[in-house]
């Protein structure tokens, strides 16, 4: 039992650990992909901050580079010679310096003055529109910025430019529809800074780079933001510059190992990006894997939205930190478990051992070992129950102590009275002989006249004496006598009567008032009717030896209620004297066989014990009430429910 | 008149020797015998008035005996036979088996001359009820 209680301590240890395992571990999960999500998302968004501020900082540099050659003194002193040649080369010059793709000046009157691409045809007006200087003549002022080239204007500033620029549309599946199979157009950053002459502007100088499979922005936030980190081989940072839809200008790799450039963004980024012009952060499917993305339109210098700037971070590094979180997470949460359920093991066997050895030591006390060993005592319920055992095992002794004091007492009893049963059969069968042949010849030498007083009165004594051998002799049998009833049905009244009827005489002789008073109606009654004669022989003898002449003998029946058994119907037989009563102290031996309190020779003090035992048989009882001085009552209580043993 | 023949059986000398005296005292024949086999010998060979015999007898058992006189005696020959049982041990089991078997009376040892001779007496007025025994003694 004690191990059903241990298992269902550990089960519920068990339950509770793993169910709490599970919930912090499902809870915890959730929390820490949020957290690493968002930690990704915003990291990313910081990440494209950064582009942005390199793809500025290239926008930059064409103004400023531009902005100073406007100062350049030689520049302008080619501008006021028209020394186009000289110019070209200043400008090729310049244009080495920052890297731009194309640069030139645009006259007030649309011609173009010079360009480090193909020359115009002199004075002739520019067939081409020329968004940047066409923006600074418009407005007077200088301007940076995304611009759209058209395929006409890089054809005119350099064919290979237009080469570029074409690229065509690669299917992608989950890009919007478009119905053209190339781009032709350019995007570039350009600059447009005027140029005055006396307060007038009189031309433009503008110039500018092909975004176009020109990858120098997007590799530098590849090494500046995301440090050519890698992981597992790849590259984790990922930065591209689509012109509308179209990649452009990435570093995102295609399976096959080429940059990206020809496939587009997915439908759902366009729409909320390029139409809706907002930001876009979210996990997201790039080309091939799964990326922790952040898009934002790119605006020209006219507040158009013609492209999108992308930075991403492959998710698998933060899915590997999270996988390799959650192990950990795992491995803490199984840990836990492991502890927790040892704990509840050890624990169960601390609670379980002590009962369980309170369970062995109780065993042990019903196989009737009363000093079971029931461990150290704890300090807590246990050790309660533990020192309640002990004190109760310490009762249980001392009651087995007393109980076989008691035992051994009756049994020495019991085999006292089967050995003097045994001695008094024999003893009476030897005894009784020679004591007939005594009583024979005193009583016959009695008889005889030729003796004198003297001799008379020695015979005399004789026969007394030999009475009273006699007597002790009779005594003794009939308390060793184990007779089975021989119940007859009997009217009690009858019985009282004729035994009052034997001791008539002796009442008279000791001058005492014998009186009986029987129950007008009394229903007849099995007992064994010598026995129960014998009985109340007994009692009244003893109730005219302690009654003084003058005394009263009352004997009454009637109905009565057993005063142990529960209100069970019976028949009582009470015996009342008016002699000198009972001691307190000798109530509880009246019936121990040889109690007398009479002299040797008067009483064997069997005769109580004798009738008890009868009365036993009877199913009855005998209640003693005495008081000192005043007289003694003994009651038979005999049951109307045949209980007789037979 | 002619004294009446008491046979007395018990394994005791001293108890013989005490009817003895007593009885004859009394006028009576007595006769002693101390074992069952003797006492059915004269039962068988001459007329009693009377047996005193012990119902437990080491050789014999007395109640068998009693038996034997009940259920052999020949009724048409002699009339019935009366018998006073003694016992140093009566229970009353062996008091009412005796009675049964046709003792008259029951004698407890140890008893006095009194006793003795009062038993005798009624056993003996109660066999003259039957009547029978005058006419048989009178043979
Ligand atoms: N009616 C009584 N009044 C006072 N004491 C009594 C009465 N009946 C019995 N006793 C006391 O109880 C004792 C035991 O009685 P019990 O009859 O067992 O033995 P006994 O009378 O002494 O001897 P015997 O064996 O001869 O009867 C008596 O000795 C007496 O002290
Ligand atoms: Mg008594």
């Amino acid at each position: 039992m004690f191990y059903s209680t241990r298992s269902k301590l550990i089960i519920s240890f068990l339950g509770v650990s793993i169910l709490v395992g599970i919930i912090s571990l499902f809870v915890g999960i959730q929390l820490l992909y949020k957290t690493v999500l968002n930690e990704a998302k915003t990291r990313i968004r910081l990440d494209l901050n950064a582009a942005r501020e390199i793809y500025l900082s290239h926008i930059n540099t064409i103004h400023t580079a531009l902005s100073i050659a406007t100062f350049d003194g030689e520049l302008h002193s080619y501008l006021d010679s028209k020394q186009t040649g000289k110019l070209k080369q200043k400008l090729r010059s310049i244009s080495q310096q920052i890297g731009m793709d194309f640069a030139g000046i645009v006259m007030e009157n649309g011609e173009i003055l010079c360009r480090t691409g193909p020359d115009a045809t002199p004075g002739v007006s520019q067939q081409v529109q020329n968004p940047v200087a066409n923006y600074v003549l418009k407005h007077g002022t200088a301007v940076s910025g995304t611009v759209i080239l058209k395929k006409e204007f890089l054809i005119a500033e350099g064919p290979e430019l237009a080469a570029q620029a074409r690229i065509e549309l690669l299917p992608t599946p989950m890009a919007a529809p478009r119905m053209e199979k190339e781009e032709t157009s350019g995007m570039s950053l350009a600059s447009g800074i005027p140029l005055y002459e006396n307060g007038e502007l009189f031309g433009v100088l503008y110039g500018g780079i092909l975004l176009n499979r020109n990858n120098e922005i997007v590799d530098t936030v590849r090494e500046t933001v995301f440090q050519d980190e890698t992981f597992k081989g790849r590259v984790i940072g990922t930065a591209t510059i689509f012109f509308k839809d179209l990649r452009i200008s990435t570093n995102v790799i295609t399976p096959e190992g080429e940059r990206a450039i020809g496939t587009r963004v997915s439908r759902e980024v366009r729409d909320r990006v390029l139409i809706d012009g907002k930001r876009w952060t979210d996990r997201a499917f790039v080309v091939s894997d799964w990326y922790i993305t952040a898009y934002e339109p790119i605006l020209d210098i006219y507040g158009q939205r013609v492209g999108i700037l992308y930075v991403g971070v492959l998710e698998a590094k933060y899915a590997d930190v999270r996988r390799n979180v959650l192990s950990v997470f795992i491995f803490i949460t199984f840990a836990g478990m492991i502890i927790a359920i040892g704990l509840g093991y050890i624990m169960a066997n601390k609670i379980t051992r002590p009962v369980r050895q309170l369970i062995q030591a109780s065993n042990e006390v019903s196989r009737g070992n009363l000093k079971p060993d029931i461990g150290p005592i704890s300090k807590n319920e246990t050790g309660v129950l533990q020192k309640t055992f002990s004190e109760m095992l310490s009762h249980l002794r001392e009651r087995d102590r007393l109980q076989k004091v008691e035992s051994e007492d009756k049994l020495l009893l019991s085999e006292k009275l089967s050995s003097i049963g045994r001695l008094a059969a024999g003893v009476a069968h030897e005894i009784n002989n020679p004591l007939t042949g005594v009583l024979t010849f005193t009583h016959m030498l009695l008889r005889r006249s030729d003796i004198n007083e003297e001799v008379r009165s020695d015979l005399k004594t004789i026969a007394q004496e030999t009475g009273r051998v006699r007597k002790i002799v009779k005594g003794l049998l009939d308390f060793a006598r184990q007779t089975k009833l021989d119940p007859e049905t009997t009217d009690i009244n009858w019985l009282v009567e004729s035994t009052i009827a034997l001791v008539k005489n002796e009442a008279l002789v000791n001058g005492l008032n014998l009186e009986f008073n029987p129950a007008e109606e009394l229903p007849v009654h099995t007992v064994d009717r010598s026995q129960l004669q014998s009985v109340l022989l007994n009692i009244m003898i003893n109730a005219f030896d302690t009654t003084k002449p003058g005394g009263n003998v009352t004997v009454t029946t009637g109905l009565g209620i057993s005063a142990s058994k529960t209100e069970q119907k019976g028949i009582e037989i009470a015996i009342s004297d008016s002699g000198y009563g009972i001691l307190p102290e000798h109530l509880d031996k009246l019936f121990d066989p040889f109690f007398t309190t009479k002299d040797v020779g008067n009483g064997t003090g069997l005769g109580l014990a004798v009738s008890y035992g009868i009365i036993e048989r009877h199913g009855g009882t005998i209640r003693v009430q005495s008081k000192v001085g005043k007289g003694s009552t003994f009651t038979i209580w005999l049951p109307l429910e045949g209980q007789c043993e037979k | 008149m002619k004294s009446k023949k008491i046979l007395v059986l018990d394994d005791d000398r001293i108890v013989l020797e005490s009817c003895k005296r007593v009885l004859e005292a009394e006028g009576f024949k007595v006769f002693l015998v101390s074992s069952a086999r003797e006492a059915v010998e004269l039962l068988t060979t001459g007329y009693f008035d009377l047996m005193i015999m012990d119902v437990k007898m080491p050789e014999h058992d007395g109640m068998y005996l009693l038996e034997k006189i009940k259920e052999k005696w020949p009724l048409d020959i002699w009339p019935e036979l009366p018998v006073v049982v003694m016992s140093g041990y009566p229970t009353p089991d062996t008091i009412s088996e005796s009675l049964v078997r046709g003792a008259r009376e029951f004698l407890v040892k140890p008893f006095t001359p009194d006793e003795l001779i009062s038993s005798t007496y009624k056993a003996l007025k109660r066999s003259k009820k039957h009547g029978k025994s005058k006419s048989i003694s009178d043979r």
